[in-house]
Parts: C-alpha cells; sequence; structure tokens
C-alpha cells in the first residue's frame, strides 16, 4: 500500500510544541487529515472511536516518552488488538537507544526517527513504511 | 536564519517557550521537594522525564542550547537517582536549580530576541560544569540512561532497523 496524504493520520506526543512541528512537517507533504493526542490514552480512544465509526487510522507517530501512556505502552495495546495489528506506527524518540529500539522492533513498531528529525527524513520513513 | 527567528515558526517557538515555561514550573517544584529529603530519588527520575519533553522540542526547533541543557540535566537527574551520595546530591540539586533558572532566562530571550543567550553567564561554562557532574556518575549505569554509550543517531539507528529486518 502506498503512501496517501489523504489518509487519516494520528500524532501522538505530550509537547504540543513537537505535535505543531510534525503537523507542519506533514502538511507540506500535502497531508491534511491529521489528529492529535497528548499521550496513549486519549490516542487510544480515538483510534477505537475512529474504526467504529468506520473512518479509521491509516497513520500512526508516537513519541516514545509520555506521561500516562508510554509510546511503547500504546505500541503494545495497539498491536494487541486484532483490527490494528497492520497500522502502520512510526516511534519517534529524543534519543535512539539501542534497546528501546530493539524492544520497540519486538513489540512490532514499523520504523524509528529520532529527534530532530527534517521533512525529508520523515518523508524517507513513510516512504519505507508504506512501500512494503 | 535559524528556526527561533523564522517567521513562518514565530507561532510555534512562542508554544514552546510557554509549554516550556510550564514545565520548567513543574521541574522546580519537584526540586522543592526534592531538596526537602534527598533520598526520594524517584522525583529526580520524574524530573528527568520532564525536562526530556522539553529537549526534543528544544532540538526540533534547532534550539541548541536549550536542548544541550536538557539533555545534560537529564543525565545528570537520572544518574544522580541512582545513587544515595548524599554530598554529591546536594550539589545535583542546586546545580539542576541553576539549570532551570538559566534555561527560564533563554526562553525569556527566545521570546524577546529570537536568541539563544543571556547576558552576564557563561552559558559554555555552565554546560561544562553540568558536563562535569554528569561524569561524577560515570560508573552508574542504566539501559535508559547510559546516554553516552548507547544512544544512536538516526543513521546508527536506521543500520540497527536493517539488520532487524526492518
Amino acid at each position: 500500500m502506498a503512501f496517501d496524504p489523504t489518509q487519516k493520520i494520528l500524532i501522538v506526543d505530550d509537547m504540543s510544541t513537537m505535535r505543531k512541528i510534525i503537523k507542519n512537517m506533514l502538511r507540506k507533504m500535502g497531508c491534511n487529515n491529521i489528529h492529535e493526542a497528548n499521550d496513549g490514552i486519549p490516542a487510544w480512544e480515538l483510534l477505537v472511536q475512529a474504526h467504529e465509526a468506520k473512518d479509521p487510522f491509516q497513520f500512526i507517530m508516537s513519541d516514545w516518552n509520555m506521561p500516562g501512556m508510554t509510546g511503547l505502552d500504546f505500541l503494545i495495546k495497539v498491536r494487541a488488538d486484532e483490527r490494528f495489528k497492520a497500522l502502520p506506527f512510526l516511534m519517534v524518540t529524543a534519543e535512539g537507544e539501542q534497546t528501546n529500539v530493539i524492544t520497540a522492533v519486538k513489540a512490532g513498531v514499523s520504523n524509528f526517527v529520532v529527534k530532530p528529525f527534517n521533512i525529508i527524513t520523515l518523508q524517507e520513513k513513510i516512504i519505507k513504511i508504506f512501500g512494503k | 536564519m535559524t528556526m527561533l527567528q523564522d517567521p513562518e515558526m514565530e507561532d510555534v517557538v512562542i508554544e514552546f517557550c510557554d509549554e516550556s515555561d510550564q514545565l520548567c514550573q513543574e521541574l522546580e517544584q519537584i526540586l522543592d521537594d526534592y531538596e526537602e529529603d534527598l533520598t526520594q530519588t524517584a522525583l529526580l527520575e520524574n524530573f528527568g522525564q520532564i525536562i526530556d519533553r522539553i529537549m526534543g522540542a528544544a532540538k526540533s526547533l534547532d534550539a541548541e542550547l536549550v536542548g544541550r541543557y536538557c539533555e545534560l540535566g537529564k543525565i545528570v537527574s537520572y544518574k544522580a537517582s541512582q545513587t544515595t551520595d548524599v554530598q554529591l546530591l546536594e550539589i545535583v540539586s542546586a546545580t539542576l536549580f541553576d539549570t532551570i533558572d538559566i534555561l527560564n532566562s533563554i526562553f525569556k530571550n527566545i521570546r524577546t530576541n529570537k536568541e539563544e543567550k543571556v547576558d552576564g553567564i557563561g552559558l559554555n561554562a555552565f554546560a561544562s560544569r553540568l558536563k562535569w557532574l554528569s561524569e561524577k556518575f560515570n560508573n552508574i549505569q542504566r539501559s535508559s540512561v547510559a546516554v553516552e554509550e548507547q544512544t544512536q543517531g538516526q543513521e546508527s539507528i536506521d543500520n540497527l532497523l536493517n539488520e532487524l529486518g526492518l
């Protein structure tokens, strides 16, 4: 499945600044169906609601370090649900620590992007995820 | 022109300063609580998690100095949470208070002058002090905080992801 900018995207980050930065990058890539949550708990609610409303999300970008529900816990919850098993999930982190990467890969992450990143890196990651 | 000076980024930069101000207040409260009882090292771990949030956004906005202070503050607080050396913890507490003061001053200056500088303070000297302090904990290792040894940039992470089949 190739990436389509009209796809419904969920950004999960506790820093609204980061959500805005990512949103700006995605908008520059032509995306306009972008939704936000400030940690894994509201993100999960949005995900389920959207699925039940038959307007599901097609891509998640989630921060790793968040209060409430961390990015890893959110990923594990997403992958444990049959409905979201194959949903592309890009993890965003301030530090790419080897052990975290391995844990996330085992949990089913689609890819990893390390902050700070630019639009080119984000595009490459998205192409890699959707190009599979 | 840096991202901090880019008119297109003005809203994001202001929001970053506002959000960071709030987080700095939380950090100050944590340090106030911690100062009352230096054995509550879990508070330092909490400090590390909060300052990490500022760090990620700062680095993304090319606020290099803020990012560097936050990174060092994170290393110091996490590693200090693993020690029981009270004398060292007193230094940690005082230094982290100074870090927050300096961050507050930098945010103020970013707002008014769109620059990361503070008159009358040797920012690089202070960064060296933080680094010196972080090195006092070199014997302490923990996977989530062993930044120097295990933190990877995007390229190394991509190599690792390739090896893992992604």
